[in-house]
């Protein structure tokens, strides 16, 4: 050996030996306490030691990329948002011993969002970024850590949205709000004068209970509602030609605009009526607030919309409810309740008015002694509806002995086009590519159903793989869940025992990968008509919802919504699971800021997009938004992986 | 010819040791000192501890040499070495020491009690090397109570500054690896202080040391 390769010889052993301090420092530390020695000499050995006296700047957004995974040896660390915008729930943390960061940033490799500031002379652990990355694909333990804490940033995150929808919600919600803002805006009204059948004919054309009377100048001289129909025209005998001044109760009450929902509560309450008019500053007819309209400025209760949906007589009940569901869900988001619940819950009210249109459509349609079901299918059969959901449905029935079976079939298909009419007024849009059970395609017996899904399976073209992935979540809302029930156990039957229809299935959804780019976070001109946005469902949820499905049917589980396949299916193929919790965190943060986007950003009435700007999300949004992306990436690298798919 | 070899090898290199360790330290006694230093950031110091089997330079043995670098602001275990001066014959001694030698360049030497450091460090080299080793020497022991007087302004245990200071002292003896990582913490904190007080240059730094020395010891 000559005097190089001794030096490099006494080096090594330098390093070694200089490393105990650190490990001994290590050890007495959470995380690190916990890793393998190998870890912490790795650790030990890269780590440099810094001094920050009191008041400098250890690192910030301005520092460019985090280059270091900090750790602090003594001393104290300040964190502070950058600029005005606050994106955690703290504004100052106060970090000491034991303690690291920027996690997050390093982990990204982007610049810090916080600037972290010495408030004491403190000496900090510099661990190299690609150290720090080697170290958390080595070590099971660091890896937990960190990613823990990146967890830890979802929820935080989560709480920020849902102060966010909390401070809409109370800003519609109080009592206090003018009356400027509720219920209908530029009523309908009609001149003393007129003809009684004029005024119920368009009472009865738009819908309403209530007709405001007002003279030339718009100003208010009556009400006439419903009741009064009873007592002051069928009971009084008047003719309908009676001008509607006869009938109508005279000096209506009625309240400036600037009035608060207060107000017009305690007038109901006082002189025990059910409507307040609302004028503006010329005495002028603005408006008109029904108790019903208070009513929803309350928070409503589940039970009541529930039971409202289970006694409605008709659609038009129905479609109140409707309108309550949506407020409510919106509620609830302003609780803090997380995306997964919330769209069951969405969907599990969708399934009660749904079940309601259909009773009430089965008033005209007899199907006794006939074995039949309502299925589900999309993000309905799934239990993952958000605001805005099209119908997606169909029936699976069969043929009693003796009967027609193509009579029995033009039976189901004329229920189901009254139901999926009805179900459209009630707020569910017909679905554009007909998959609904008033379609004959869809309308087929348990039969036919099963020898459909032994086609696709058999032949998965693209067409056959396309609807695989509609109507194999599938779920029954309605009759007999016996018939939906076999179908399952011939799909999974079938499917699990077809390998090149789950590798084809696979082939599939790794056609589209997240939005990350190589150069930029995101990549946001996949949309051509829609430059700058990045659909969340096709290049986000989409991608989950496509995995777990394959897992599904690979493993066999009966379940169709995405984060019960996931769970599940996860444990029948060894997955771990903290691997498989921060896959679920990134869907159900996309799920949110999809369900985010639609109610503050929809139009009321309007059906909401799944289109976002990027560059309009906070820092931090932005930032977890990446490593969902990732996560979507790391299961379609599994998915890849399992089925050798190569593109 | 005797002049020339004196001005070669500096003053008398031992002329029995083998090719690259010769070669080695000649290219170590030719180097210029350190080339950026006009600043502590910018200096690449060079902090030394050393295991002995006694406190006596004269007559006890050097057993192991620890060195590690401080160079902008930052310590790390990867810029250190160790001789382990156990184990070699005299050969393999100089040539660890050579490789030594090559690893603190010309850089400044920092340590606590420099006197007893540098002279164990000093017969060593003469012994094996037989160059006399004259290097720059920044001296813990007494810059810490003149830069920090408002802790200590009289020299003290290290351990004592490692309180004073609120760091770690550990537990049992350190290994001189482990001491000059506390060694060199203390450095950064003292430099920072330094820069404050308007010493901020490596020769600013060893005149305070000296001054220090002088003047505690005096007085």
């Amino acid at each position: 050996m000559d005097v190089g390769q001794v030096e490099a010889m006494l080096r090594q052993e330098g390093q070694r030996r200089a490393a105990g301090n650190t490990q001994a420092f290590l050890a007495r530390h959470a995380p690190f306490n916990k890793m393998a020695p190998a870890a912490l000499q790795l650790f030990a050995e890269k780590a440099h030691i810094a001094f920050y006296p009191a008041g400098s700047l250890i690192v910030g957004p301005d520092s460019g990329n985090v280059r270091f995974f900090y750790l602090i040896e003594s001393g104290k660390v300040q964190a502070r948002q950058a600029g005005e915008v606050t994106v955690t729930e703290y504004s100052i943390l106060s970090l000491g011993a034991g303690e690291s960061f920027p996690i997050g940033a390093v982990t990204a490799g982007r610049p810090s969002t916080n600037i972290y500031t010495a408030v004491e002379d403190t000496f900090c652990y510099h661990l190299p970024a690609e150290d720090y990355l080697t170290l958390m694909s080595t070590s099971p333990e660091f890896n937990l850590f960190c990613t823990q804490y990146i967890a830890s940033l979802l929820d935080q995150s989560r709480r920020q949205l849902q102060a966010q929808f909390a401070q809409k919600a109370s800003e519609q919600q109080t009592l206090n709000s003018p009356l400027s803002g509720i219920g209908a805006r530029n009523p309908t009204s009609v001149l003393p004068e007129t003809p009684l059948r004029a005024a119920l004919e368009s009472m009865s054309q738009l819908g309403i209970g209530s007709m405001v009377v007002a003279d030339a100048e718009k100003k208010p001289v009556g009400i006439f509602t419903r009741s009064d129909l009873l007592d002051r025209v069928v009971l009084a005998d008047l003719p309908l030609s009676a001008p509607i001044s006869q009938a109508m109760s005279a000096s209506p009450f009625t309240l400036n605009e600037h009035a608060t929902a207060y107000d017009a509560m305690l007038a109901m309450a006082t002189h025990g009526i059910r409507h307040v008019l609302v004028t503006d500053h010329a005495g002028c007819l603005s408006g008109v607030v029904s108790e019903r309209d208070l009513f929803a400025l309350q928070r409503v209760g589940l039970r009541q919309i529930r039971q409202a949906i289970e006694s409605a007589p008709d659609v038009e009940a129905l479609k109140a409810s409707a309108a309550d569901v949506r407020q409510l869900s919106f509620n609830m988001l302003a609780q803090g309740i997380g995306a997964e619940q919330l769209t069951q819950f969405i969907s599990a009210l969708n399934d009660a008015l749904t079940r309601r249109v259909i009773q009430l459509n089965l008033e005209n349609h007899d199907f006794s002694g006939i074995d039949w079901c309502w299925l589900a299918f999309g993000s309905e059969g799934r239990d993952e509806q958000t605001f805005s959901t099209d119908q997606d449905n169909g029936i699976v029935y069969t043929v009693p002995e003796g009967e027609d079976k193509e009579a029995l079939k033009q039976r189901f298909l004329a229920f189901a086009l009254d139901t999926n009419k009805d179900l459209d007024k009630v707020g569910f849009p017909l679905c554009k590519g007909n998959i609904m059970a008033s379609n004959p395609q869809w309308c087929l017996t348990l039969d036919e159903w099963r020898a459909q899904f032994s086609k696709w399976i058999r032949t998965p073209e693209p067409v056959a793989l396309l609807n695989a992935t509609i109507f194999f979540d599938f779920r029954p809302l309605y009759g007999k869940s016996e018939l939906s029930d076999s179908m399952r156990r011939h799909l999974l039957a079938q499917a699990s025992a077809t390998p090149i229809f789950l590798q084809a299935m696979a082939r599939n959804a790794l056609e589209v990968g997240p939005p990350l780019g190589k150069i930029r976070d995101f990549v946001t001109d996949l949309e051509p008509d829609y430059p700058g946005k990045i659909d969340l469902k096709k290049y986000g949820s989409r991608i989950f919802v496509d995995v777990a499905r394959i897992y599904a049917l690979a493993a066999g589980v009966h379940g169709t919504n995405t984060i019960q396949r996931l769970k599940l299916s996860a444990q029948k193929m060894n997955i771990k699971g903290e691997e498989i919790n921060a896959v679920l965190d990134g869907l159900n943060f996309i799920q949110l800021l999809r369900l985010q986007h639609q109610y503050l950003e929809g139009e009321p009435g309007r059906q909401g997009d799944n289109l976002i700007d990027p560059e309009k999300l906070n820092e931090l949004d932005r930032r977890i938004l990446k490593e969902s992306f990732r996560q979507a990436r790391k299961i379609q690298s599994r998915l890849k992986l399992d089925y050798q798919v190569n593109h | 010819m005797f002049g020339i070899k004196k001005f070669l090898f500096g003053d008398g290199l031992n002329e029995n040791l083998p090719p690259d360790v010769k070669s080695a330290v000649s290219a170590w006694l030719a180097q210029e000192a350190a080339g950026l230093e006009s600043s502590h950031f910018l200096t690449r110091y060079v902090v030394i501890d050393i295991a002995s089997d006694g406190m006596n330079p004269d007559s006890d043995r050097l057993t192991g040499i620890a060195a590690t670098v401080v160079h902008q602001g930052i310590v790390s275990p990867e810029q250190s070495i160790y001789v382990d001066l156990t184990t070699a014959d005299e050969a393999g001694q100089a040539r660890q020491l050579a490789a030594f030698l090559n690893f603190i360049g010309k850089s400044p030497l920092v340590s606590y009690h420099v006197a007893f450091v540098s002279a164990f460090l000093e017969n060593l080299l003469k012994k094996r090397l037989g160059i006399a080793f004259a290097a720059r020497w920044v001296d813990l022991a007494w810059l810490l109570p003149a830069m920090f007087g408002e802790k200590s302004h009289k020299p003290m245990p290290l351990d004592d500054w490692l309180v004073a200071f609120g760091l770690d002292v550990g537990e049992g003896r350190r290994s001189p690896s482990e001491n000059n990582m506390i060694l060199a913490r203390l450095l950064q904190m003292l430099v920072v202080r330094a820069h404050a007080k308007g010493v901020d240059s490596v020769e600013a730094l060893i005149e305070e040391s000296k001054a220090s020395s002088h003047l505690r010891r005096t007085r």
